[in-house]
């Protein structure tokens, strides 16, 4: 009865859609997977539209279930702790037009990967003046989680290589300045990863 | 004969007790799940039927879930209000949904009246759904969510 009233799918009652914000042509986007569960402590920033017969989509609003494991603040998903919370979508007179259920992990690895989405397995060799743009991805087990954490970016030794902000929270831009070898910390509170990079002339 | 006129009785008891039944539970208007429980949570409207028809609903959430339930009386129910006696375990909302129904024998289609259910909290409290042509009282659970094998492994 409820299917038949749009295809769009994501909502329990096929009638709204949560997804990420998320560039097209950004494959490492991590905020790229409104199916996967939310990292604890990341944001999650959700684009919501409906598909109602005869309408163009209302204003919607966002409430959760359980504001202790996930909450939601000026728009965006806070995932708080472990555990499910549906995520109301609602007109702004309160009516719930659908619903989605969202989860909530702790991330147990993180890993790196080129905006291409190719992941970091090596040491990475740049020469001077060349860059790369590197993007932390969280997971839980096999499964890769969805969200925008703080992420700390730390270089053991600071000349080889400066760190640059593009504007994205997690991402970073490695520019290579003078030759020499560093190593690349990337933690999101007790997990973390490391990657060698060398500069060469 | 004074035996044939209190079995005459007795039979005419049963008959309007029976009538008195079978219009009441004609009169209530059903209520139906309209979406599915996400995995490993419990979202189920359980219904005690009767050879009348549904004496009653119970519903089971699991905390921080939510259930769409729709409301017909031989269509789509009119005046649909419900309010839980206790929104900290049990909230319930008024539900916009878009599909058409039908509504009476003569091709009329409305909107479907439903609401949703969202678990809050754990404990037991009762939602009640009033129509234009009569309610419902559904007691509901709100259970827990189970302990993750991380969390039991660390108990331990």
């Amino acid at each position: 009865m409820v299917a038949a009233a749009g295809c769009a799918m994501g909502g329990a009652l096929h009638q709204a859609t949560l997804v990420g914000q998320c560039a097209t042509d950004d494959a490492a986007c991590s905020r790229r997977h409104p199916q996967a569960p939310i990292a604890i402590g990341t944001h999650f920033h959700p684009d919501v539209s409906a598909e109602l017969a005869g309408n163009t989509t209302p204003s919607l609003r966002l409430d959760s279930a359980v504001p202790e494991v996930i909450a939601v603040e000026d728009g965006a998903l806070i995932a708080r702790k472990p555990g499910t919370s549906a995520i109301l979508i609602s007109t702004d007179d309160g009516s719930v037009v659908d619903f989605v259920h969202v989860w909530v992990a702790p991330a147990t690895k993180i890993t790196l990967a080129r905006r291409d989405g190719d992941r970091i397995a090596n040491a990475i060799a740049l020469a001077v003046g060349e860059d790369v743009t590197l993007v932390p991805a969280l997971w839980n087990g096999a499964q890769r989680l969805s969200g925008d954490g703080e992420v700390e970016w730390t270089a053991s030794a600071p000349g080889p290589i400066a760190i640059l902000r593009d504007g994205s929270a997690d991402r970073r831009r490695l520019r290579a300045r003078a030759p020499g070898r560093t190593t690349i910390s990337v933690a999101l509170g007790e997990i973390k990863t490391a990657v060698d990079v060398e500069v060469v002339p | 004969m004074r035996n044939a006129s209190l079995a005459l009785a007795g039979a005419r008891v049963a008959l309007v007790a029976l009538a008195a039944l079978a219009a009441g539970s004609g009169c209530l208007p059903s209520l139906a799940a309209q979406s599915a429980a996400p995995p490993g949570r419990a979202a189920r409207l359980d219904e005690d039927i009767t050879f009348w028809g549904t004496r009653h609903y119970r519903l089971e959430l699991s905390q921080g879930v939510a259930l769409a339930i729709s409301c017909t009386d031989g269509g789509p129910c009119e005046k649909l209000i419900a309010t839980s006696d206790n929104p900290a375990i049990a909230e319930v909302r008024a539900a916009s949904l878009t599909a058409l129904q039908p509504a009476g024998y003569h091709g009329n289609q409305q909107s479907a009246a439903a609401v949703v259910v969202v678990g809050k909290a754990p404990g037991a409290t009762t939602i009640r759904i009033r129509s234009k042509n009569g309610g419902r009282d559904v007691p509901i659970s709100v259970v827990a969510p189970p302990i993750s094998p991380a969390t039991t492994a660390a108990a331990r």
